[in-house]
């Protein structure tokens, strides 16, 4: 005990008031009893995952060179020469892909199990707000490959952002650097990924947990009422979830190496050229329509979404007719998202 | 009273880490192994130097006590026929980059920029140059001399 008494006598704090505060906080964290099961709790998934996405982030930083000549060629030798590259590398990528997933599902169970409700309509619109980033680092950091694809959608990608009405070209020119696809843009979009968007996304999911805490989580109708405490159980969960989520992203990254496509061409555009498949929907969804109207629809749905908890009271005061709407809509966004996507996938 | 409690909830807290046991080793396997491959990451592979062998002259072409002038990757390095064998240096002035010269007469290496002259055995004479000819490691096989260049592969990650 005199490494405690020493680091006590300099940071003079009440250290039984201390144990007591994180015995409340952490230990004896009250978590309904609904969240046995797993279906109900797996909101730390992306958390964990975005963990493993910044420590794997630094690490290829080690490496990446983000210049038009060195950004393939860095990826190339990160993928191929490095010890444990592809790996590192590897967990990156797929990092990338299962947080989006966990975070459609994370949304998919909050929307129906109607957790957005008063008095948590800030706490979704974080969360939409965290999802949005999430897209964009998924963006930004894809475009870092520089691969004819990755060129090619940075390309795409940007131009749209141009049509956007009033702020549109004055953000184009923002990212891009100028005119074209430069030695500019990469350093601005990797500036963006590993500078900007990482210190907000944490505050933001600072500010998700604490709300959460705050709060308490929400329960769901028909389980029965109790609660238990965040440790050991909830706690033994997370680390299985990240023992789990380790397990896989290694089992992929050996199975499904990251690819590193050709070279970025900015003389040819490559014959097919897709999204990720997390933006087929809106991908396939622009094919359909005008683009300025395509735009249009995208921002509105956006609108909505966030502003979702508020617009659902206000169409619908009866409550009954409100859980109605909100499965209604819910369930048409989920059918019209995965057939967009699925529409998307199977045609070239 | 307080510290009672609190006590307990210590006894508590270890019974519940034995019986997560299980769990706790694996996660500890599974962070030792991470932290493992994340090293051999970050450190990267030392290369063994490889070397290149050139055939640079035959026994007896070179009289003793002289050299014979080559270009070996564009740079000159020179063959010395000595007392006691074969030896070859880097014909690139230790003092500031020049190209020597050998005169033959004199049996010694001299550096038109700043007067530098250094002995048939590389070593420095006079002048500015603040250390001997550089030399390659040499060896004879069966009436053949060889030397031995390191391999310099020009990329941007050696």
């Amino acid at each position: 005990m005199k490494l405690k008494d020493w680091i006590l006598e300099r940071f003079p704090i009440d250290f039984q008031k201390f144990v007591e505060i994180n015995e409340r906080i952490f230990i004896k964290e009250p978590i309904p009893l609904h969240m046995k099961k797993w279906f109900y709790c797996m909101g730390a998934t992306p958390l964990i995952l975005f963990g493993f996405q910044l420590v794997t982030g630094i690490l290829l930083t080690f490496y990446f060179v983000p210049s038009p000549e060195m950004a393939y060629e860095s990826v190339r030798h990160i993928t191929e020469d490095v010890r444990f590259g592809f790996w590192i590398r590897g967990i990156h990528r797929w990092g990338s892909n299962l947080m989006i997933i966990a975070l459609l599902l994370h949304m998919t169970r909050v929307f129906f199990t109607r957790a957005y409700q008063k008095p948590r309509e800030i706490n979704w619109m974080i969360g939409v707000a965290l999802f949005m980033l999430t897209l964009t680092f998924a963006f930004t950091g894809y475009s870092l490959t520089y691969n004819q694809l990755s060129y090619w959608a940075t390309t795409v990608g940007t131009n749209m952002i141009r049509e956007v009405p009033l702020v549109g070209e004055w953000l184009f020119l923002f990212l891009r650097g100028g005119e074209d696809v430069s030695a500019n843009t990469l350093t601005r979009f990797y500036t963006i990924h590993i500078g900007f968007l990482p210190p907000i996304l944490i505050l933001l999911i600072a500010l998700h947990i604490l709300i959460l805490r705050i709060q308490g989580v929400s329960e769901p109708e028909g389980y029965p009422k109790g609660h238990y405490s965040f440790y050991p159980h909830h706690f033994y969960k997370i680390i299985i979830a990240t023992l789990f989520l380790l397990t896989l992203l290694t089992t992929l990254s050996v199975i499904y190496p990251p690819g590193l496509g050709e070279p970025a061409n900015p003389a040819v555009t490559p014959p097919h050229i897709k999204p990720e498949w997390y933006f087929f929907p809106v991908y396939r969804f622009l094919k359909l329509v005008p683009l300025r109207v395509g735009i249009f629809s995208v921002a509105l749905f956006l609108v909505g979404m966030t502003f979702w908890p508020f617009i659902e009271p206000w169409i619908a005061r009866e409550k009954r007719r409100r859980i109605v709407l909100g499965y209604v809509v819910g369930s048409l966004v989920l059918i019209s998202t995965l057939a967009l996507t699925f529409w998307e996938t199977v045609e070239m | 009273m307080a510290e009672k409690e609190s006590r307990q909830s210590r006894r508590d807290f270890l019974q519940v880490f034995t019986r997560g046991a299980p769990l706790g080793l694996a996660l500890f396997g599974a962070a030792a192994v991470f932290v493992r491959n994340v090293l051999a990451y970050l450190f990267p592979e030392r290369k063994v130097k490889k070397y290149h062998r050139y055939l640079v002259a035959r026994e007896g072409e070179i009289p003793l006590g002289q050299a014979k002038r080559l270009i070996i990757g564009g740079k000159p390095v020179f063959v010395v026929h000595l007392e006691d064998g074969y030896k070859v240096f880097s014909g690139i002035c230790t003092h500031l980059g020049c190209i020597v010269r050998w005169e033959k007469e004199k049996e010694r290496f001299y550096c038109p920029c700043h007067k530098g002259v250094f002995n048939k055995r590389g070593e420095v004479v006079s002048g500015p140059p603040p250390e001997p000819l550089v030399p390659f490691r040499v060896e004879r096989e069966s009436g053949l001399v060889f030397m031995y260049v390191e391999e310099k592969i020009k990329g941007p990650w050696s």
